[in-house]
């Protein structure tokens, strides 16, 4: 393929704006002096013109209208769903929190009262999950009657 | 783009990102007729491409608030929208989306080209070829189409059609050289009497 070939080659990708800047020139230099290969870049110019000029069809007002108002619904929900997962992140780290932070104070509070109804509390990894387990059954509880009160609540609006 | 409109879109999707319904106004204004004629081109049926359209807001609306404002925010959207697209022609035409060789030539919807009578008025001969130009780019492979629809329409950069096709950029230039040979090729096979190097005006 000698070098007028690899030139012709080029058109379509130049009038694309394809090529770097050293191939354009190469294009130019070449074109000015090869009246064939003016022709057929005027001809990919016309090709690449009538292709920026087709007419740009419109969708009807009603389709944007709805489009819009499934966007804004489902954004709200979005929001809504991000807001719910940020403060059930927030609640989880402030349970932990709280579970540690009470032990101590359950454990002076309690003293071997535990111990006295069963011997086996004096085995504080049993007492602390069980007083863990005490915790969350009840937050776990609370959130279900919340989510079912909530659920309600979307069913009615 | 310019840096003011570049300035003015990051600004609107931030605002989009806090449920600002003016920033939703403002970027569909701006995208809807883009955008709706981009999937046009894809799916060819208004239909088809009303509910893509539809679709894709709503995807927006799915995914705006993980998206990157730093990120150019128009390939994210054409690739939201392709990718609808794309699912949708897989649904019902899977055939249409098999990459096309590089040399092959069968067009199979060259009878939609428009009518080839000729008229006396100048405005009807201009839209005449308009015509065989839209008919000749609906009758390309989509993903030929898409390429030409993107650069020359959508007026995006090489870099963004990369973005949005999800392939390198040196595949974009090749099937951007492909598409315009094949439909080069397309126009001259079935209007030979047309003189294509002359600029529609």
């Amino acid at each position: 393929m000698d070098a007028h070939d690899k030139i012709r080659e080029l058109l379509g990708l130049a009038v694309a704006g394809a090529l770097g800047a050293e191939e354009e020139k190469r294009i130019e230099k070449h074109v000015a002096s090869c009246a064939s290969c003016a022709a057929e870049l005027e001809s990919w110019r016309a090709l690449a013109g009538g292709l920026r000029r087709l007419p740009t069809p419109q969708p009807g007002k009603l389709v944007v209208e709805r489009a819009r108002a499934q966007f804004e619904m489902r954004l709200a929900e979005e929001i809504e769903s991000r807001g719910q997962r940020r403060t059930m992140i927030f609640l989880l780290a402030f349970a932990w929190v709280v579970t540690l932070a009470s032990w101590p104070l359950f454990r002076i509070f309690t003293g071997g009262l535990l111990v006295w109804f069963d011997p086996r509390f004096n085995q504080t990894w049993l007492v602390f999950a069980a007083f863990t387990g005490l915790l969350w059954a009840t937050g776990g509880l609370a959130a279900v009657l919340l989510g079912r009160h909530r659920q309600q609540e979307r069913r009615t609006a | 783009m310019t840096w003011e409109g570049q300035v003015g879109l990051d600004s609107e999707v931030v605002r989009l990102r806090r449920g600002d319904p003016d920033a939703l106004a403002a970027l569909l204004a701006r995208y809807q007729n883009r955008l709706y004629r981009y999937l046009l081109r894809m799916v060819h049926e208004p239909p088809d491409a009303e509910d893509l359209f539809q679709q894709t807001w709503v995807r927006v609306a799915e995914k705006i608030l993980q998206f990157d404002p730093r990120r150019n925010f128009e390939p994210w959207l054409f690739a939201l929208a392709r990718n609808l697209a794309i699912d949708h022609l897989r649904r019902i035409r899977p055939a249409s989306l098999d990459e096309p060789a590089g040399d092959e030539s069968g067009d199979t919807k060259a009878e939609r080209l428009v009518s080839r009578e000729r008229s006396v008025l100048y405005g009807i001969l201009e839209r005449e070829r308009t015509g065989r130009l839209a008919g000749a780019l609906e009758a390309l492979p989509v993903f030929y189409r898409e390429v030409l629809t993107l650069r020359f329409e959508e007026e995006m950069k090489l870099e963004e059609i990369s973005q949005v096709l999800e392939i390198p950029l040196s595949t974009v230039k090749t099937r951007l050289r492909r598409a315009l040979e094949r439909m080069r090729e397309t126009l001259e096979a079935h209007h030979p009497e047309e003189d294509w190097s002359r600029s529609v005006n």
